[in-house]
C-alpha cells in the first residue's frame, strides 16, 4: 500500500532574528531572515518516516511569497518527492481562515491524499489554526499534539501528548495530523539530493490554479480585524528566600498580596 | 560524464567571483556553500578595496550592498594617553572611488546570487566533507557518503579551509599564518555616524590603528571603519605575540581597543549588535600553498591571499581577482580538456602577472614589520614623546626639533643602532 | 561589556547531534599551557577548577584553536551544513 502524504510547510522569519519596530509594533522584517518553521521540519520529518516505513509519495504544500523557494528547496532535499508553493498576491494578508481555505483547496486538487502533516504551529504567529482548519475544510479526521506516527491496513495509530498524558489514538485515513515541535530529529538534507531539487525544481500554483474567488482568499478573505497592538509590559518578579521554619511566615506573605486564597469547601 | 565541469567550494567572494565568471562562459557549475544563507558564517574587517568586480558585475557599485565610499584614510599610533595619526581625506575619492566599507552578510549572498543568476548551480547550508580523488587527481567532492564529480574543484573555502588542509593540499595553519581577528557591529544613527567622523552624504572613513599601549610584549591592530549606520571596530592580534604572553585573553584586548580614551567617544552610546572572530591570513607568500594541482586550484583567503602594510588591510579584492584568474584558467583548460596541474599552472602565471603575487612578493615579509616591536612599542612611544615636547610649553628656552628627537632616542627602549636598522628594514619593506 | 553578553546577542544554529571541534581529555588534563583558553574570542574553552571545560555550542567557527593548541588535543571540523554560527552582518 502506498501512502499519499501531504506536508504543510511554512516559511518564518528566524524567530531569533526578530525585530519588533517600537513604532508600528509590526515585525521588522528588513533585519530578519527567513527559515522553515521548526514544527513543520519536525511534521516533514514524520511524514518522510512514514513512508520510508509505507512506501508512497511525500508532497510538500506551502503558501507564501516567492522567497518560500529556500524552504520548498530544503524540503525536498531532505527527501520530500514533490514542492508545491501556493503564491499569489491575491493571497497575501491572510489570518488563518483564508490560510486554511487555500491550502485546502490546493490539497484538494491533488489525486489522492492519505495523510496530511502539518506543524503543531508556526513560530511567528503561533495559532495552531490552519492545519486544524484544513482538516475541516476537506472533512478529515484530525489529531493535533501529536508525537508519533505509525501505520496498518488502513489506520494511522498516533500518539498524542496531553498535559495529562499521553493518548494512543487509531483513526481511518484520510486524516490529518499536526506534529509537536521536537518530536523528532528532522533527517539532514544532502549535496546530493539539493542538486537534484535544484534541477527539479518546485510547483507554483496561483489563484486561477486554484480557481478560488479573489474575495475568499488574502486579506479580503480574513475575517479578523486588528484593532490595536501594545507591547506587553513585563510583570517585575522578585525573589526571596525562606527557610523551612519560615513556611507560616511565607503562607502569611502570599496571603497578603492575594497569591493564595482561601476557598470555601462546599 | 562528470555532473559538473566545475565544483566551486565557498561561496565568499572568491568563489562566487569564479562561478559568475565559469557560468557566464557557459560552462556548468556548482557552487557549494556550507552557510545558509551565504556570507554567514563571513568576517571581515570591512573594506572591499579596488575595483576587480567590474570585470564580473559591471553595475556592481550600484547594485551590491556596498555602506560607504571611503574618502578618508586614516592610520593612528595608539600610546596608553596618546594617539598619533597620520590622515587623508580626499575628493579625489569621490570620483574615483576605490574603496568601500562591507557587510559580508549582505555582499556574499549578493555575489552568490549573481553566480546564480548567470546560471550556476547554488546550493547553500551543505558542508562538503572531503574531496573526491581518482588516480591522485582530484574529481569531485563527497559529502555524507556522495561523491559529485567534475572536471575540477575550485578550493575557496575562506581562512580556515578544512578541506584543502584534511586533504593535504596545504599544511595545517601556524601561528605566523594566522592573527586572530575580533570585530564587533556597533549600531548609531546614520547622523552620528556622520558628525563623529566628519563625514557628508555616504562617503566613509576608514582607520587602522597600532595598538602600543599592550602590555606583556601582546601585539594587536585595530580597525574602525563606517558603514551607513554602525561601525566595523575590531582587533587583530597576532597569535605568536599572544602565546608567548601566555596571560592575555584574546576578547579582552577587544575591549581595551574600545576603551582606549580617543577611541570610547567614537563608538560612546552605540549599542553592540554583532560580535564576531574569524582568522585573518597573515603571513602572505610564505604561508601560501602550492596554488593548483591535478583537478584543483586554490582562491581567495585559502591560498593566504591578503595583504596588509598596518595603513591599509586588503583581502577580499585578492579573493575576487584570484577566483576569476581561476575561473579563467580552468576555461582555458577546458577547451584542451586537459586538467592536469601542468594545464592548470596557468592560474600561477596569471597570478604571477597581476597585482596579487607581485604585491605579495613585493612585500614579502611585510608582516615582520606591522608585528615588530618598532612598529607596536618603540616608535609610538618615541612619537609621543616628540610630539609631547614640541606641543607643550613648559616655559623653558624652546628647542630644536633634532634635539627632541635625539632626546627621544635616547629615551627609547631600543638600542639606536638597532632602531636605525629596524626603521631602514621597515621602510624598505614597506 | 562581557564576551558571555555579546555571544548572546549572536544567532546559533546548534546541533544538538553533532560537536564540530572535540578535544581530548588525556591531553587538556596534563596541559601546561592552556592557551586555547587565552586565545578562542567565544571562551568556549575555560578553566574550571583546574580542569579545562570545553563547550562547542558558542563556538563561532573562527579555527582560532586549533593553531592555538599545540598539544595536537583539538580536532576541528566545519559543523555540518547550515547549523552553528549565523552571523547577520559579518
Amino acid at each position: 500500500m502506498a501512502l499519499e502524504i501531504v506536508v504543510m510547510v511554512k516559511q518564518v522569519p528566524d524567530s531569533q532574528e526578530v525585530v519588533i519596530d517600537p513604532v508600528t509594533m509590526n515585525l521588522n522584517r528588513s533585519l530578519t531572515r527567513n527559515v522553515t518553521n521548526k514544527a513543520d521540519e519536525n511534521a516533514l520529518e514524520a511524514a518522510l518516516q512514514l513512508r520510508d516505513e509505507v512506501g508512497g509519495h511525500v508532497t510538500v504544500v506551502s503558501m507564501g511569497p516567492p522567497q518560500a523557494e529556500s524552504t520548498m528547496i530544503e524540503c525536498l532535499a531532505r527527501g520530500a518527492d514533490r514542492a508545491i508553493l501556493v503564491s499569489d498576491r491575491f493571497f497575501g494578508g491572510a489570518d488563518t481562515y483564508p490560510t486554511g481555505l487555500t491550502v485546502a483547496s490546493a490539497i484538494s486538487k491533488l489525486e489522492k491524499v492519505d495523510v496530511i502533516f502539518a506543524g503543531e504551529e508556526s513560530s511567528d504567529s503561533s495559532t495552531g489554526h490552519v492545519g486544524p482548519g484544513v482538516a475541516e475544510f476537506l472533512g478529515m479526521e484530525q489529531a493535533t499534539y501529536v508525537s508519533s506516527v505509525k501505520y496498518a491496513d488502513g489506520f494511522i495509530i498516533a500518539e498524542r501528548e496531553l498535559e495529562d498524558g499521553t493518548e494512543v489514538i487509531k483513526m481511518p485515513t484520510p486524516v490529518l495530523l499536526t506534529i509537536l515541535l521536537n518530536a523528532n530529529v528532522p533527517r539532514r538534507q544532502t549535496l546530493k539530493r539539493k542538486i537534484a531539487a535544484t534541477k527539479q525544481g518546485y510547483e507554483v500554483w496561483n489563484l486561477e490554479k486554484l480557481g478560488m474567488p479573489p474575495e475568499w482568499v488574502g486579506v479580503r478573505g480574513s475575517p479578523t480585524i486588528v484593532r490595536k497592538m501594545r507591547p506587553i509590559k513585563e510583570k517585575e518578579r522578585a525573589a526571596k528566600r525562606f527557610e523551612i521554619d519560615q513556611i507560616p511566615d511565607l503562607v502569611r506573605e502570599l496571603f497578603e498580596i492575594g497569591a493564595l486564597k482561601l476557598e470555601e469547601m462546599q | 560524464m562528470s555532473d559538473f565541469d566545475f565544483i566551486v567550494v565557498g561561496a565568499g567572494p572568491a568563489g562566487s567571483s569564479a562561478a559568475i565568471r565559469l557560468a557566464t562562459a557557459g560552462s556548468s557549475v556548482l557552487l557549494v556553500e556550507r552557510a545558509d544563507p551565504p556570507g554567514s558564517k563571513a568576517v571581515s574587517g570591512g573594506i572591499l578595496w579596488g575595483r576587480d568586480l567590474d570585470g564580473l558585475i559591471p553595475d556592481w557599485e550600484k547594485s551590491a550592498p556596498v555602506e560607504r565610499y571611503i574618502d578618508f584614510k586614516s592610520t593612528s599610533f595608539l600610546t596608553r594617553d596618546s594617539k598619533i595619526s597620520i590622515d587623508f581625506r580626499s575628493k579625489k575619492f569621490e570620483e574615483k572611488k576605490t574603496g568601500y566599507s562591507v557587510l559580508r552578510a549582505k555582499l556574499d549572498q549578493f555575489l552568490a546570487l549573481k553566480a546564480k543568476a548567470a546560471g550556476a548551480t547554488l546550493v547553500t547550508g551543505i558542508t562538503v566533507d572531503s574531496l573526491a580523488r581518482k588516480e591522485n587527481r582530484i574529481v569531485g567532492v563527497v559529502q555524507d557518503g556522495d561523491t559529485i564529480t567534475s572536471d575540477a574543484v575550485i578550493l575557496a573555502e575562506g581562512a580556515n579551509p578544512r578541506v584543502a588542509i584534511e586533504s593535504g593540499l596545504r599544511e595545517p595553519l601556524r601561528d605566523r599564518d594566522c592573527a586572530i581577528g575580533i570585530k564587533q557591529i556597533v549600531k548609531l544613527s546614520e547622523a552620528t555616524v556622520n558628525e563623529r567622523f566628519n563625514l557628508t552624504g555616504n562617503s566613509g572613513y576608514a582607520g587602522e590603528f597600532a595598538l602600543g599601549y599592550l602590555e606583556g610584549g601582546v601585539r594587536a591592530g585595530g580597525f574602525l571603519y563606517t558603514n551607513k549606520d554602525s561601525l566595523s571596530i575590531g582587533v587583530v592580534i597576532a597569535m605568536e605575540n599572544l602565546r608567548a604572553n601566555g596571560s592575555t585573553y584574546s576578547y579582552d584586548i577587544m575591549e581595551k581597543f574600545m576603551e582606549h580614551p580617543y577611541v570610547k567617544p567614537l563608538v560612546e552610546g552605540g549599542r553592540v549588535q554583532e560580535y564576531s572572530a574569524h582568522l585573518v591570513p597573515e603571513g602572505g607568500i610564505d604561508s601560501m600553498p602550492k596554488l593548483f594541482g591535478d583537478g584543483y586550484l586554490i582562491a581567495g583567503d585559502s591560498a593566504s591571499m591578503t595583504f596588509s602594510n598596518g595603513m591599509i588591510i586588503q583581502g577580499m579584492n585578492y579573493a575576487i581577482a584570484s577566483g576569476a584568474m581561476a575561473a579563467d584558467s580552468l576555461l582555458e583548460a577546458a577547451k584542451k580538456k586537459d586538467f592536469s596541474g601542468a594545464a592548470l599552472s596557468s592560474y600561477q602565471d596569471r597570478l604571477e602577472h597581476s597585482q596579487v603575487l607581485m604585491d605579495l612578493r613585493k612585500f614579502r615579509g611585510i608582516d615582520k614589520v606591522t608585528w615588530s616591536r618598532l612598529v607596536h612599542e618603540v616608535a609610538p612611544g618615541m612619537m609621543e614623546n616628540i610630539l609631547f615636547s614640541m606641543f607643550y610649553e613648559d616655559g623653558n628656552p624652546k628647542k630644536h626639533l633634532a634635539e627632541i628627537i635625539l632626546g627621544s632616542l635616547s629615551k627609547a627602549n631600543m638600542k639606536r643602532s638597532e632602531l636605525i636598522m629596524e626603521t631602514y628594514r621597515m621602510l624598505r619593506r614597506m | 561589556m562581557e564576551v558571555e553578553e555579546k555571544l548572546a546577542l549572536l544567532n546559533y544554529k546548534t546541533d544538538p547531534s553533532y560537536a564540530h571541534i572535540t578535544v581530548k581529555p588525556s591531553i587538556c588534563d596534563v596541559c601546561p599551557d592552556h592557551f586555547c583558553t587565552f586565545a578562542c574570542p567565544a571562551k568556549c574553552y575555560q578553566l574550571i577548577e583546574g580542569k579545562l571545560n570545553f563547550k562547542y555550542e558558542d563556538c563561532v567557527e573562527c579555527g582560532t584553536c586549533i593553531i592555538a593548541c599545540s598539544h595536537d588535543s583539538v580536532t576541528w571540523t566545519n559543523p555540518k551544513g547550515g547549523q552553528g554560527i549565523k552571523y547577520k552582518f559579518g
